[in-house]
């Protein structure tokens, strides 16, 4: 491109248009933290679910997989954005989006391991427990307070930073995963706990799974035509 | 009476230098010359016209032990894009 070539209106207008629409194609997210963390919670929901129908444990507790994800994801942004030639306008919207997620995921996951305990103490402290009283006749059970339901909510939590992204990054793949699992979600309100795990395993894959492999093909797409 | 269109952004580089600045928030130097398919010399002396007229800021600094150029719009370059697109459009009836 020559610098002093004298342009007409018509041809600015065009040159505007066409570096306009150059800068907004030739940002691609390379979809390696979709597919990690689709990935991560698809098989941590998966096999939470076989460990309730199939009633075994594992040495480790499955979700710790989440947790080892991340050290993967801090590698993969910083490498991102080492090799990030241009930062887009949305980039810190949706950077932000999914920190408030990831904070809200860790709180939940407090929320969850801490309540039931807290509850139990101050059930103590009053003197007294829950029982489940049968009305056939079968002794009373002792039971441990708990928190219903409560993947239902993190199904919920799955959708909204996918359907923000769909939506800022004009990405269909993640608008519609992000709709499906609010179907998910209402589903699980009528199922057992341990098919909501199923339904949350399906949610990943909808939500970052599967378009994670969209844009992966779209990064390497790209990637090969710049060669 | 048409608006005289803007001599620093009526040129065929410096015009798309601008129109890919006001799509991102910030640009390496290296993503500007690939998207215009310039020359890194001729390159270099429009960014600096710009940044001479106050279009752009233009940031130098080290990464990764390499040297690394990074420019963004300023809000006066934003602002005279907007007339000259204007001016365009009044020239054109758009």
């Amino acid at each position: 491109m020559s610098e002093e070539k004298q342009l007409t209106e018509q041809e600015s207008l065009q040159l505007i248009a066409n570096m306009i629409k150059k800068a907004k194609g030739s940002y691609h997210d390379t979809g390696i933290g979709s597919l990690l963390w689709g990935s991560v919670v698809s098989i941590a929901s998966f096999v939470s679910y076989l460990q309730r129908e199939y009633n075994f444990t594992l040495a480790i507790d499955i979700w710790w997989l989440v947790f080892a994800a991340i050290a993967p994801q801090v590698y993969l942004s910083i490498q991102e954005k080492k090799h990030l030639k241009a930062k887009q306008y949305d980039d810190d919207v949706i950077n932000a989006v999914w920190l408030v997620f990831g904070i809200s995921i860790f709180a939940l996951s407090f929320y969850q391991n801490i309540v039931p305990v807290q509850t139990e103490k101050l059930f103590s402290q009053e003197g007294f427990t829950m029982m489940k009283h049968y009305a056939d006749g079968r002794p009373d059970e002792i039971i441990k307070p708990f928190t219903p339901s409560l993947y239902s909510v993190y199904i919920l939590i799955y959708a909204f930073p996918t359907m923000v992204t769909g939506m800022v990054k004009k990405f269909t793949p993640m608008k519609v995963g992000a709709l499906i699992t609010y179907g998910f979600f209402m589903l699980s309100l009528f199922t057992e706990s341990k098919y909501d795990m199923l339904l949350g395993s399906a949610s990943a894959l909808v939500c970052w799974f599967i378009p994670g492999i969209i844009l992966r093909n779209k990064y390497l797409a790209q990637t090969r035509s710049n060669v | 009476m048409f608006k005289e269109l803007d001599p620093i952004l009526h040129s065929q580089l410096r015009l798309a230098v601008m129109s890919l600045l006001i799509s991102v928030k910030e640009a390496e130097f290296t993503f500007i010359r690939e998207k215009t398919n310039a020359t890194a010399g001729n390159l270099s002396v429009q960014v600096q016209k710009l940044k001479d007229a106050g279009y752009i800021e233009v940031v130098k600094q080290f990464k990764d032990n390499y040297p690394q150029t990074t420019c963004k719009m300023t809000p006066e370059g934003l602002k005279a894009f907007e007339e000259y697109v204007k001016a365009l459009q009044q020239y054109l009836k758009v």
